[in-house]
């Protein structure tokens, strides 16, 4: 029996604390589909899922299932599950009788119950475990069992609180692939909650952004990437080239030049942001026809199976990943390659208006008197600028 | 943590026999005259075996004695075990203001003589008509309650409430997390604070003698009886015997309680793919 859950204007701030843990989620979750909630962490993700299963109490705002208000109701009417990161099985019952219990407390005969679970258990392919006691489970073994025991309440809405992230990256993995499959068989609704992009992308048919209680976007993850709506999506996201400049008609004008960009219907000219992600760049010969931008390789850092190149260009350092065997030394001069369909021209947002102090100066040459009074603003307030992003 | 070298661990099993000989030899005597029909200086063991300790003790009394110590122990357990963990629940998980002070207040009965208090108390429960064994366990109540209240404070301490919210969205009411989740997850505890304040009523015998006045007589009143004569040598053993007997079987079923679950020899391996189930159906 899976719903669609419906969240609005949900907003929450505990005592004695400045701001609001969440200010003002509309989030809806279609019947069967899977949205994850993505932000940093104490960004307030755990305290929406609390609110939504009713564990705390909003300030205000209404939660629906199905269409009814469920605000009023106590967290065991609500028809939802939770799965969090640590496994919360009942130590005092066998792992049958941890899959059993919501069927239990439904008023199901204990046979009716470990029959129904049994099934579950099963399904995330612990069987033989049954008659174990959760003490004696592996850290997986225990995920896949709270897994079970979430699936087997047969809830409206299943709730996944950052439900793998103490798990190893390989086990992690397995168990991204067990929720695939169980969507597949299954179809709950999934409000998954996590600070991993890997796992929102992989699980997810949608993700809502939130930083500082605040959702910045929710939107299928081509449209996340593709189409960020801020700076903060966008850099959360992991993207690291900002180029500060000025939007005039398709181009982008910054210490780089004038940059064509893609055209984007209402977008009016003025400040803005050009951003291009670091994978999408190419990295070639200083003096190829492609090289939009010449720089100077500042750092090259290992990550993974690729290469992160800083290198220092007029417009300040711009980043470039690099495929493994392409070696390139610090000091090496190179172009940098911005395909036209990577740049994507990013809204500024109220806490970076030191780009826009600086895209003037780009274009100007001088401070002219409007930059100078933002400069001075900015000034009071960079200290702690720099203190948020880092 | 377990000593590494052996020379540590041959001091650690010298120290633990040791321990377990300062403990078990003050009741070999003990045990010796309660089965000894006939024991004369300068023997070193009775000189004949038998059971008269015990039937003489019985004759005088020792079964009702018996049975209201174990009303009495039960009562006190009864009444100091809710109380101290609803108090242990208040200080550790909302504590209330003062909480400092509240705690204090609650460790000062056993800094004070319950015969201190007692005088006067028994006047009152006289006129209230309170039953002497139930008067009696409520004042023991008082000097149990410090003792349960913090072996469950140390419980709460380590106790993870996420459980409950887990327990609460898988659709249990605030009761039945109670029974199916609190209680038996903090059994152990529990039956640990229940053992202590059932030993309080078991072995007192200022209150007893203060506010039963007479009337209730246990066990720890018979072994003093028994003891303020002679010649009851076996009869006083076969009293105490006795009397070692319940808190020793506690001890048993309570340290039973706090046995780890065992660890299984080899962690099975788990496959990744989940075969098709037919469980299509749950939607």
């Amino acid at each position: 029996m899976t719903a669609t859950l419906h969240v609005t204007g949900l907003r929450k701030q505990y005592t004695g604390s400045a701001a609001a843990a969440i200010a003002g989620l509309d989030l809806t979750v279609s019947s069967g589909s899977c949205v994850a909630l993505l932000g940093p962490s104490g960004s307030g993700k755990t305290t929406a899922l609390r609110l939504i299963a009713g564990l705390d109490a909003p300030d205000c705002g209404d939660v629906r299932i199905g269409g009814v208000s469920v605000l009023q109701l106590p967290p065991e009417r609500r028809g939802m599950a939770m799965v969090s990161q640590r496994p919360l099985l009942f130590p005092h019952l066998t792992v049958l009788d941890n899959v059993a219990f919501a069927a239990r407390m439904a008023g199901a005969s204990r046979r009716a119950a470990r029959s129904a679970a049994s099934r579950y258990l099963e399904l995330v392919q612990l069987g033989a475990l049954a008659q174990r006691r959760p003490a004696t489970l592996s850290g997986g073994q225990a995920q896949r069992v709270a897994l079970a025991r979430g699936l087997a309440a047969e809830p409206s809405v299943l709730l996944l609180d950052e439900p793998f992230s103490a798990l190893d990256p390989s086990l992690r993995t397995d168990m991204h692939q067990l929720v695939m499959e169980v969507r597949a068989i299954l179809e709950p609704t999934i409000l998954l909650v996590t600070h991993d992009q890997l796992e929102a992308t992989t699980l997810a048919d949608s993700i809502a952004i939130v930083v500082e209680g605040q959702l910045l976007q929710h939107a299928g993850q081509q449209e996340l990437f593709g189409s960020p709506a801020s700076l903060e999506v966008y850099r959360f996201l992991g993207g690291l080239n900002e180029i500060p400049g000025v939007l005039v008609g398709a181009g982008h004008r910054s210490a780089l030049g004038v940059l064509p960009t893609p055209r984007m219907a209402g977008r009016p000219d003025g400040p803005a942001v050009l951003t291009v992600r670091q994978e999408s760049i190419g990295v070639v010969a200083a003096d190829d026809e492609d090289a939009d931008v010449v720089g100077v390789v500042a750092r090259v850092t290992p990550r993974g199976p690729r290469t992160l190149l800083e290198v220092t260009t007029k417009a300040g350092p711009l980043f470039a990943e690099l495929p493994a065997g392409r070696g390139v030394g610090v000091g090496a001069v190179v172009g940098l390659a911005l395909p036209m369909s990577a740049r994507l021209v990013v809204p500024e947002s109220g806490g970076r208006r030191r780009d826009r102090v600086a895209a003037a100066q780009i274009i100007d040459g001088s401070p002219s008197r409007e930059t100078q009074v933002l400069a001075g603003a900015d000034r009071a307030s960079e200290h702690s600028s720099i203190r948020d992003r880092s | 943590m377990r000593p590494r070298t052996r020379r540590g661990r041959a001091l650690a099993r010298s120290g633990q026999a040791t321990l377990g000989l300062w403990f078990v030899l003050p009741l070999v005597p003990l045990l010796l005259w309660a089965a000894a029909r006939r024991w004369s200086y300068p023997d070193v063991l009775p000189s004949s075996w038998g059971p008269e300790g015990f039937v003489a003790a019985l004759h005088d009394g020792a079964g009702p004695a018996f049975a209201s110590s174990l009303v009495l122990g039960l009562l006190t357990a009864g009444l100091a075990v809710p109380a101290g963990a609803m108090a242990a629940h208040a200080l550790a998980v909302d504590p209330p203001p003062a909480a400092r002070t509240i705690t204090v207040l609650l460790l000062a009965p056993v800094f004070v003589p319950p015969f201190v208090v007692v005088m006067g108390l028994n006047v009152v429960l006289l006129r209230a008509h309170v039953p002497p064994l139930f008067g009696i366990a409520l004042i023991l109540m008082v000097t149990a309650i410090p003792y349960t209240t913090f072996v469950m404070r140390s419980a709460y301490a380590g106790y993870d409430r996420a459980i409950e919210d887990e327990a609460r969205t898988l659709g249990a009411d605030p009761r039945s997390v109670l029974l199916h989740v609190r209680m038996p997850l903090l059994a152990k505890p529990l039956s640990a604070a229940a053992l202590l304040a059932f030993l309080v009523g078991w072995s007192d015998y200022i209150v007893t003698l203060v506010v039963g006045g007479g009337q209730v007589v246990t066990v720890p009143l018979k072994v003093a009886s028994a003891a303020s004569g002679t010649g009851n040598d076996a009869v006083l053993a076969a009293l105490s015997v006795a009397a070692l007997a319940p808190p020793l079987l506690l001890l048993l079923v309570v340290g039973l309680l706090a046995r780890p679950a065992r660890a299984p020899r080899s962690a099975q391996t788990v496959p990744t793919a989940p075969a098709e189930l037919g469980l299509t159906g749950a939607n």
